[in-house]
């Protein structure tokens, strides 16, 4: 298919650069209800975009402008230059500053590891049926329903400037619903998703018994009761979310398009932290991330790089486009954060009255204002005599308000692309309690 | 203008109908969903401007057949009638080979009856006013220049102010035993941001508008600028809210986010399938205050998820969920409707032909009432007026709800004070908030902006609207 493409687009005249992106992707897929399958689905697909560049220059400044387009493996040659032809003219509307493609560079990069190639999909996703299954054996608390995906993928990127690369990769996604009924008590449910791109005997099993266990704390709890001034522990999924705030505070494209105002060789975090200062490397080839690649969709190759060391802004992350804009170093794209623990442990975070969440409807934080909030589904209130699961009611503050005071557990947590700290204790943050 | 059907699939018709022909043969059922959907996306910013095709694009298919159990799918995106052999084998793979490994594996395979379709050939193709193809994208940008430098020139303020618009010509043919069906429309959906920043302060205000449009829903974005960039102002002496409970006026657009997200996604029936559902429990009962009426459906009002037939190649239709305060019914896809012993709806959609069909709203809204939207301030002794949908979230099973709500705006002894709150975030058990709904103002609102999934995936194109409704809610 390339081939024909790279033909096709020879035979077109002014196109002075282009870009294709391949991916060819085989899953199987198997829908359960309880421990019942109810469907399974597998594909075979191939998506291809071709990005196709024209230059032009008004008074005597330089321009490029562009134009994406999907190409189908079912088009026929005409389709496919007609397709091209609208691009090429409606990348000459695209008034963009120039820069350039990625070009070839002479390395080798590390192989992307995965158990996942060493047999087949149909034997992977038999055994990974067996992982979601095998803890569950509670009286009183169950899977209610389980989706299971195993992507294999092919990536090949392909530039007018040399760029030949490709690699192959994995994508596992499952999103499981556990219930729990105690006593009385109203039947109740919670919703997880994990993905992975590695076989990791623990990974499945230890995430399903988890949620069973949590979920026998939600069909106690009570309502979250109205408090003022007592710090709010988050702990698990939202932890990750928080930090997407610093990750996208350090974005060359965000920072060339004034969304982001941050400052290399400035504190993220203002002055006088008295938490715990974040350092955050962002790391290609992070262990069982479906995130992790050896090249970016520039064909850029990617490197482990830091962007905060204590707190200070080390530098901006971008890709090339924006790298060559803002006259820094590219790093490409790299979707996997790491974050170091803080100083103290998880004791000693607990220590004295809390409200520690850990599963929320949907907690998000706008990356741009600071702002963020969740609907609680459960967390545990520790009012310095006793813990009490709770559900119910909602918090909500803003990062730049809490973030001079905040600490970080020192144990981690790996969740796909995320390695950082397990639990962040925060202030000042609002609760709005239902009783 | 008439909406062309996508001239690939009239031209595959034959092989899919050879398709089915051939795996009749060793299947009871065999149907096969075609797609082909062509779309681009615009976007126009200070600094820059992009043309994309649309994240919605595809051209592909998806066959489904009785595996002797249940049903087994197969998508694909490479068709040709030389190579049918192959495509044959790929499908008695997934529905033969994988089920006995999975089935010697111990896996219990559930059970479902064969589904039985009457004969049925139609087809559709929606209207609009201006076709993508009779204009060019120098006229979409040359617009959407416009529009963002005189946005520009209303604050000294702005940071940036961002112009989107996309559009999406939608072709799909549905191929059984018994059905062949056709149908094809176009949406287009145009969105602003005003990006705002004094001192370190950014905050940002955003409309839009869709609908079963073409180009000409320019025009109709141009008209929101200046109020989108006043708001984004005031944004920046927005406080935030005290915690509590609170009167409130929700927006029309407001309003369709609760419908959506308490009674919408409480009552897609693959969740009565799973038991994920405490709808079922309420069949019959009050969930809502009288004043209270609900619908969804393909066939419910002319919006973006206005179809012929849903992914599964069910005829679309107008499901009354609450009547009177009392729910009614559930909407449903083709499988759970098997397995309930129930009609499916026509809301069996995919996300594309690579995913699986769930039960999923498609034009979801409160009816009218008799109030006036003036009458419901002056009600209020201390309240506020909701409005701008950031995010929603359901819970089926307990009832929870989340509603992420850009602005909050203060209302005292009946009038608004200028003063506003954002963001604000509404929680609360749905049948409380919908039991306390007290006023319902006399006109409807689609709002067709964005797109919803099922829990964090299966992303599919919806509307949600209402008029004006008052309750009491909880804010923080």
């Amino acid at each position: 298919m390339l081939g024909r493409i790279k033909n096709i687009l020879s035979n077109i005249d002014g196109i002075d650069a282009w870009k294709i992106v391949e991916k060819t992707i085989e899953s199987k897929e198997l829908f359960f209800i309880k421990k019942e399958l109810d469907m399974n689905r597998g594909k075979d697909v191939t998506n291809i975009t071709l990005t196709i560049y024209k230059d032009f220059e008004e008074e005597g400044k330089k321009f490029r402008g562009s134009s994406t387009i999907n190409i189908h493996p079912t088009m026929s040659d005409e389709e496919i230059a007609n397709e091209i032809k609208d691009a090429l003219y409606a990348a000459g509307f695209v008034k963009n500053e120039y820069y350039p493609l990625a070009n070839p560079v002479n390395e080798i990069p590390q192989k992307l590891e995965s158990r996942f190639n060493k047999d087949s999909m149909s034997n992977w996703i038999t055994k990974l049926t067996q992982d979601i299954f095998i803890r569950d054996k509670y009286d009183n608390g169950w899977i209610n329903s389980a989706e299971l995906f195993l992507d294999k993928i092919k990536v090949r990127i392909v530039n007018s400037e040399g760029i030949d690369v490709s690699y192959d990769t994995y994508r596992g996604q499952l999103e499981f619903i556990t219930n729990w009924k105690e006593g009385e008590s109203e039947e109740v449910e919670l919703y997880q998703d994990i993905l992975f791109s590695d076989y990791d005997a623990n990974l499945i099993p230890n995430a399903v018994d988890e949620m069973l266990k949590i979920s026998k704390d939600k069909a106690v709890a009570k309502p979250t009761p109205k408090l003022n001034n007592i710090p709010v522990i988050l702990s698990g999924e939202p932890v990750n979310t928080i930090f997407k705030y610093y990750y996208n505070k350090a974005c060359g494209r965000l920072i060339y398009e004034h969304i982001s105002t941050a400052k290399v060789g400035e504190s993220i975090q203002g002055d006088d932290v008295k938490g715990d200062k974040i350092n955050m490397i962002l790391d290609p080839y992070l262990e069982n991330s479906t995130f992790s690649a050896p090249y970016d969709e520039d064909g850029f190759l990617l490197k482990k790089v830091t962007v905060y060391e204590d707190g200070i802004l080390k530098r901006y992350w971008s890709d090339l486009r924006h790298a060559y804009y803002l006259n820094i170093e590219p790093t490409g794209v790299i979707r996997n954060i790491v974050i170091n623990g803080g100083k103290k442990t998880l004791e000693d975070l607990k220590k004295g009255a809390y409200l520690e969440l850990k599963s929320f409807s949907d907690f998000q934080i706008d990356t741009i204002t600071g702002d963020f909030a969740g609907e609680i589904r459960l967390g545990w209130y520790n009012n310095g005599n006793e813990i009490v699961p709770v559900t119910g009611g909602s918090i909500s503050g803003n990062i730049n308000e809490v973030h001079k005071e905040m600490y970080l557990s020192k144990e981690l947590q790996k969740r796909n692309n995320f390695l950082g700290p397990v639990s962040i204790k925060m202030f000042n943050v609002n609760i709005a309690g239902v009783e | 203008m008439q909406v062309p059907m996508s001239k690939y699939l009239t031209n595959q018709k034959g092989t899919l109908k050879k398709l089915i022909g051939i795996l009749s043969r060793d299947f009871k059922y065999a149907s096969v969903l075609g797609t082909d959907v062509k779309g681009k996306e615009y976007e126009v910013r200070k600094t820059g401007t992009s043309i994309t095709d649309s994240l919605w694009n595809e051209r592909g298919f998806v066959v489904r057949v009785f595996n002797g159990y249940n049903y087994s799918e197969y998508s694909f995106n490479e068709l040709s009638e030389d190579t049918l052999d192959l495509l044959v084998d790929k499908i008695k793979e997934k529905a033969e080979d994988d089920i006995k490994n999975l089935k010697s594996a111990g896996i219990n395979i559930s059970n479902y009856p064969v589904i039985e379709e009457e004969k049925l050939t139609m087809s559709h193709y929606k209207e609009v006013e201006i076709l993508p193809e009779e204009k060019t994208a120098e006229y979409r940008i040359k617009k959407m220049t416009e529009i963002m430098n005189e946005a520009l020139s209303y604050s000294d303020l702005l940071v940036d102010f961002n112009v989107r618009y996309e559009e999406c010509h939608i072709s799909k043919i549905f191929i059984s035993q018994n059905k062949d069906l056709e149908q094809s429309y176009i949406w287009s959906q145009g969105n602003i941001l005003a990006l705002v920043r004094r001192d370190n302060n950014t905050k940002y205000y955003y409309d839009g508008v869709a609908g079963l449009k073409g180009v000409e829903l320019l025009d109709e974005l141009r008209a929101k600028a200046k109020v989108v960039v006043e708001n984004a102002e005031k944004l920046l002496d927005a406080k935030r809210i005290t915690p509590g409970e609170y009167d409130v006026i929700c927006s029309p657009e407001i309003a369709g986010l609760i419908a959506h997200e308490a009674f919408g996604h409480g009552v897609e029936m693959d969740m009565f399938v799973k038991n994920r559902a405490k709808a079922v429990e309420y069949i019959g009962k009050y969930v809502a205050s009288e004043l209270v009426n609900m619908h969804d459906g393909a066939a419910a009002v002319e919006s973006v998820s206005s179809y012929l037939f849903d992914d599964e190649g069910t005829i679309g239709t107008d499901t009354l969920i609450i009547e009177n305060g009392i729910l009614k019914t559930g909407i449903s896809d083709l499988l759970s409707a098997l397995r309930l012993g129930t009609k499916p709806t026509g809301n069996g959609k995919r996300e594309s032909f690579e995913r699986k069909a769930y039960a999923r709203m498609t034009n979801t809204f409160f009816e009218a009432g008799n109030d006036k939207l003036g009458d419901m301030i002056a009600s209020i002794k201390e309240g506020y007026l909701l409005d701008g949908t950031m995010s929603g979230m359901e819970d089926p099973k307990n009832w929870g709800i989340q509603c992420m709500i850009l602005v909050a705006k203060e209302i005292k002894d009946g009038k608004l004070t200028g003063n506003i709150m954002s963001p604000v975030i509404m929680t609360g058990y749905v049948p409380d908030l919908l039991k306390s709904i007290s006023m319902v103002s006399d006109k409807v609102e689609i709002s067709a902006l964005g797109a919803c999934g099922k829990g964090y995936k299966e992303w599919v194109k919806v509307s949600d609207g209402g008029p004006y409704i008052k309750a009491r809610a909880r804010l923080g």
